[in-house]
């Protein structure tokens, strides 16, 4: 008995030496650790958008619903219903925040920031902007892109209260790719969000400080990108 | 009923008043696990040894992360301190980029003060919108002059959509903005100048 008990204490013991003395996982070199030339492509449309994500006016609805025998079978609809009204109110709202952006490109005002950061880190030894993908001399000339999109950006209601607190948002995606195989090295979709929070009066009373506030977010953004981009690559390479 | 079974019943009231206590909170096992810790800027310079001073907790409300936006509204708290929480994170990215943490005798010390750690919830109406937040204050002093040679806020913040009684999301959102936090922390090359080089006459404040 007792030896069972001895080869069960050291078959333990050995276990147990054996995690301790497993050394932590190398992180393995990245395909995109040397790249030291980089051309950010920024291209895509920018929808501007205040979301909202209110129950309030399906809320009549709901109360209809508890009292219809329909009820169930009627939910599906009144569920595309409340989704219209919500788009309805969010496209005045839409057009009072929006005024004086047009002139405004996001994924340039995020690339601009991204190109900063990276500079900054001393870890590329050139970082440039276009409109348009690398042809010609430039296409031989690149080894490697980053495609750059803002699918969405505008105000976003963070906090529900009295009032309703919102906050400048960009969403941003982004595709590190080798332009002679097409492989992708590295992705990043990223939600970011101002850490202002304000009234929505605050943004449509003062259209020079929604402006800023977009244009605030859209470089932290290509700041938070960036980061996410040098996080990513491994140190000292 | 016999004296003798006074205690035990009031052990039992006891036990059932914290059971229903325990069922007004949720708690969430908030953290910044090792595996995700890369090397960045900080680690290309070189390795110093730092000491972390007691993370301070400077949120105006510490009872809890948030509310869950389901029907029961239930306080959010975080299952360890929330100093512990970014403490731990700050040993795991100071070590991972090659620098060593020590009680004493260093050539850093660092404090960080807790601004926010929360998340708000926006309830439509069957699903919501998670916004996790941490905002941290870092400053870095030479530990040999005595001097206060950087101060920056690092600020995460992470949006999600998911189910109103989803229990993972409020964790998720503050995991990804612990995240965020810490990896804007590890690749902010002034900071990664000043840990290389961190003489008070390159001050960055």
């Amino acid at each position: 008995m007792k030896h069972a008990v001895a080869v069960l204490l050291v078959a333990i013991l050995a276990a147990l030496s054996g995690c301790a003395s497993s050394a932590p996982a190398r992180q393995a070199s990245r395909p995109f650790d040397d790249v030291r030339r980089l051309t950010v492509v920024v291209s895509g449309e920018s929808q501007f958008a205040v979301l909202e994500h209110s129950a309030e006016p399906g809320r009549t609805f709901d109360a209809l619903l508890k009292w219809s025998p329909y009820g169930t079978l009627l939910k599906p609809i009144a569920d595309l219903v409340h989704q219209a009204i919500n788009w309805l109110v969010a496209s005045d709202r839409k057009a009072d925040a929006a005024g004086d952006l047009r002139d405004i490109s996001p994924p340039l005002v995020v690339a601009t920031a991204f190109e900063e950061t990276l500079r900054a880190s001393g870890r590329f030894d050139e970082v440039r902007t276009a409109r348009r993908e690398p042809a010609g001399q430039d296409r031989r000339r690149d080894d490697v892109v980053l495609r750059l999109t803002v699918p969405a950006w505008g105000l976003v209601r963070v906090r529900e209260g009295d009032p309703d607190l919102l906050s400048a948002f960009a969403d941003v995606r982004a595709e590190l790719v080798a332009l002679e195989t097409g492989t992708v090295l590295w992705k990043n979709d990223e939600d970011v969000t101002d850490p202002e929070r304000l009234p929505l009066k605050s943004f449509t009373g003062d259209r020079q400080f929604t402006r800023q506030r977009l244009i605030d977010v859209l470089q932290r953004a290509g700041h938070r990108l960036g980061s996410e981009l040098l996080y990513a690559r491994s140190a000292g390479r | 009923m016999s004296a003798r079974r006074w205690p035990a019943m009031l052990l039992w009231i006891a036990m059932a008043v914290s059971l229903v206590g325990c069922s007004n909170t949720v708690a969430v096992d908030v953290g910044y696990p090792e595996a995700g810790v890369n090397r960045a800027t900080l680690a290309s310079v070189r390795s110093r040894r730092v000491e972390i001073r007691p993370v301070t907790d400077r949120r105006t409300d510490t009872a809890g992360i948030g509310v869950q936006p389901d029907e029961k509204k239930k306080l959010v708290v975080t299952s360890r301190p929330v100093t512990d929480i970014v403490r731990d994170a700050l040993v795991a990215e100071l070590q991972r980029n090659g620098h060593v943490v020590v009680p004493d005798r260093s050539d850093l010390m660092i404090a960080a003060d807790v601004d926010e750690f929360a998340f708000d919830a926006v309830a439509a109406r069957s699903s919501a919108q998670y916004v996790g937040k941490v905002a941290l204050a870092l400053t870095v002093t030479d530990r040999q002059s005595g001097k206060i040679v950087f101060t920056r806020r690092y600020v995460g913040i992470k949006r999600q959509n998911a189910d109103r009684d989803a229990t993972h999301a409020a964790r998720d959102v503050m995991d990804a903005a612990l995240a965020r936090a810490m990896h804007d922390l590890a690749t902010d090359a002034e900071l990664a100048h000043v840990f290389g080089d961190s003489r008070p006459d390159i001050q960055r404040i």
